[in-house]
């Protein structure tokens, strides 16, 4: 156990990327194309640093009003940027993780600029981080399986069938804008409490493309689609710390790699097989049977 | 009063009408076919009915209420039901699932008990999913229930898109190509099922090339040519009539 012991802050990370990975999965299965997870962690990171060191707020209820906080600003986001497809949605959003970012930038009263808000309390470990994935990936297991999870899904794959079937797409992308906005919300908030201080600099376009790339790479059907990219997404690094230098060039080949060879992701491409093989054996079992009989 | 009426319908691309003073109408209970050489504007039909284009001239009257500038949504809400030419469904969901999603209209559950996971969403489902199996053994599939809609052949998938249509319960139902692909034993099993549709009192809008199939199923039969309805009335004369020969044809 001790050799283990020396990766805790790894599988920290790893879970808590999970939980923003899933803000970034659920307008990916929507079909919509927002990259403002980034965005919408930062407002819970700072309402939760702000509520526990400013005003002593204890970390349970922090995390409660940064889900909230996250949320609504998801709702207002989506009110202009729901309307939006394709790439015109991908800068728009990109452009709300600016506003956010220069906000926590030069609001200094408020944020500390770019210092950041240093000395939050240690409240989440290892166990909170688990139960944090576990839970937002059941509620979102769930969802998939529900009505809606069926209108995420035929509205990704074809906004026209799925309004000729009476679905309503503005009342779906603003669900998942709000889900995003509150799962990231959840995220940051427990980042805040896992680092002991928070930057601007750790929203920005880095979180962006690492949130985008754990969903794309893992998949963006299954639940545990973000799940297996956060982990691959996380421990490479620390595999590829042998290239030093090229470690991120490692990492990028990697990534056109698989988004080339697996453009549905590890998990549902995995599943997909997975699914063809156990129908076909079926298959060939009736057909066998039919011919002895 | 005619379920689908079109009034001097029309539709304009860059300036050049696709569709021209269209009259014509669906009746409840009957299998309307709509025919015509390749361009002749059946599609731009269907999907002006279906909300999808909007008109640029005339009027589109549902059960008597003018639903010309309604949006898909609503018209699909409003008992119209179509399927697609070119075969639109989620290719890597199952089949089952792709019929499941039909039902949407049929959902009674809130969307917080969705989102909660409340029993009430999970029994609904499985209600729903009893209803997605009969239709699937009504056009026997069932045994291909599992497979993802986009691994089967053209013809199987035709019939995805029916069922999936089906499950809105429609009072209008629009058919675009539904028999392309098909040999004609299978066509004429899917005959039977659209016959036994139209007898339930649903009014059913046919698109056809194959013209024994029209001649077999349809009531009443409209010809368009070059967005103009040549000539209408039953099988039998329309098929034999000079002009529908010509623009067939060639003159």
């Amino acid at each position: 156990m001790s050799s283990l012991a020396g990766y805790e802050p790894l599988f920290e990370l790893a879970l808590l990327n999970m939980v923003l990975a899933f803000s970034q999965y659920i307008p990916l299965r929507a079909g919509v194309f927002s990259l403002g997870s980034a965005a919408f962690a930062a407002v819970g990171a700072y309402a939760a640093a702000i509520l526990a060191t400013r005003y002593g707020v204890p970390p349970v209820v922090c995390v409660v009003i940064a889900v909230v906080a996250g949320g609504i600003f998801g709702a207002l986001a989506a009110v202009p940027l729901a309307r939006l497809r394709g790439v015109f949605q991908a800068l728009a959003t990109l452009a709300l993780v600016q506003i956010v970012l220069s906000t926590a930038l030069n609001w200094t009263a408020l944020t500390d600029g770019a210092l950041g808000i240093n000395s939050i309390p240690k409240a989440v470990h290892l166990t909170e981080a688990a139960i944090a994935v576990v839970f937002v990936g059941y509620v979102l297991h769930v969802i998939g399986l529900s009505a809606i999870g069926r209108g995420f899904d035929i509205i990704r794959e074809d906004e026209t069938v799925a309004v000729s079937l009476g679905y309503s797409v503005r009342k779906h992308h603003m669900i998942a804008f709000v889900l995003s906005g509150a799962i990231a919300g959840l995220g940051g908030a427990m980042h805040a409490f896992s680092s002991y201080s928070i930057t601007p600099n750790e929203f920005g376009f880095h979180m962006v493309v690492m949130l985008l790339a754990m969903v794309v790479l893992g998949g963006r059907v299954s639940v545990f689609g973000p799940v297996v990219g956060a982990i691959i997404l996380t421990g490479l690094p620390e595999l590829l710390r042998g290239f030093q230098d090229y470690r991120s060039v490692v990492q990028g080949a990697l990534l056109m790699a698989s988004i080339t060879f697996l453009p549905s992701g590890v998990v549902d491409t995995t599943r997909g097989w997975l699914r063809r093989r156990a129908l076909t054996r079926g298959q060939a079992g009736a057909d066998a049977a039919e011919v002895t009989s | 009063m005619s379920m689908l009426a079109l009034q001097g319908v029309g539709r304009d691309f860059g300036g050049l009408p696709a569709v021209d003073s269209l009259n014509m109408s669906a009746e409840r209970g009957r299998i309307t076919g709509l025919i015509g050489p390749n361009g002749a504007g059946k599609t731009t039909v269907v999907n002006m009915i279906a909300g999808l284009l909007k008109l640029s001239r005339g009027q589109v009257l549902l059960d008597g209420e003018d639903v010309s500038t309604r949006e898909a949504q609503e018209l699909s809400r409003m008992g119209i039901a179509r399927t697609f030419q070119n075969i639109r469904l989620v290719r890597d969901a199952s089949v089952r699932d792709n019929v499941l999603a039909g039902f949407h209209l049929h959902e009674k559950t809130s969307t917080l008990a969705n989102l909660l996971g409340l029993p009430s969403a999970f029994r609904e489902r499985r209600a729903l999913l009893a209803r997605t199996d009969e239709l699937l053994d009504r056009f026997g599939m069932t045994a291909m229930a599992d497979w993802p809609a986009g691994s089967l052949s053209y013809g199987h998938q035709r019939r995805i898109e029916m069922m999936r249509a089906l499950a809105t319960e429609p009072r209008l139902l629009l058919l675009d190509e539904p028999v392309a692909g098909m040999n004609d034993a299978e066509a004429y099993k899917l005959a039977a099922i659209f016959r036994e549709v139209a007898d339930d009192g649903v009014a059913i809008l046919l698109i056809e090339h194959n013209m024994r199939f029209v001649r077999r199923l349809c009531d009443h039969v409209c010809v368009l040519a070059s967005g103009r309805l040549i000539a209408e009335g039953d099988a039998e004369s329309v098929i034999n009539d000079p002009r529908v020969i010509e623009s067939y044809l060639g003159s």
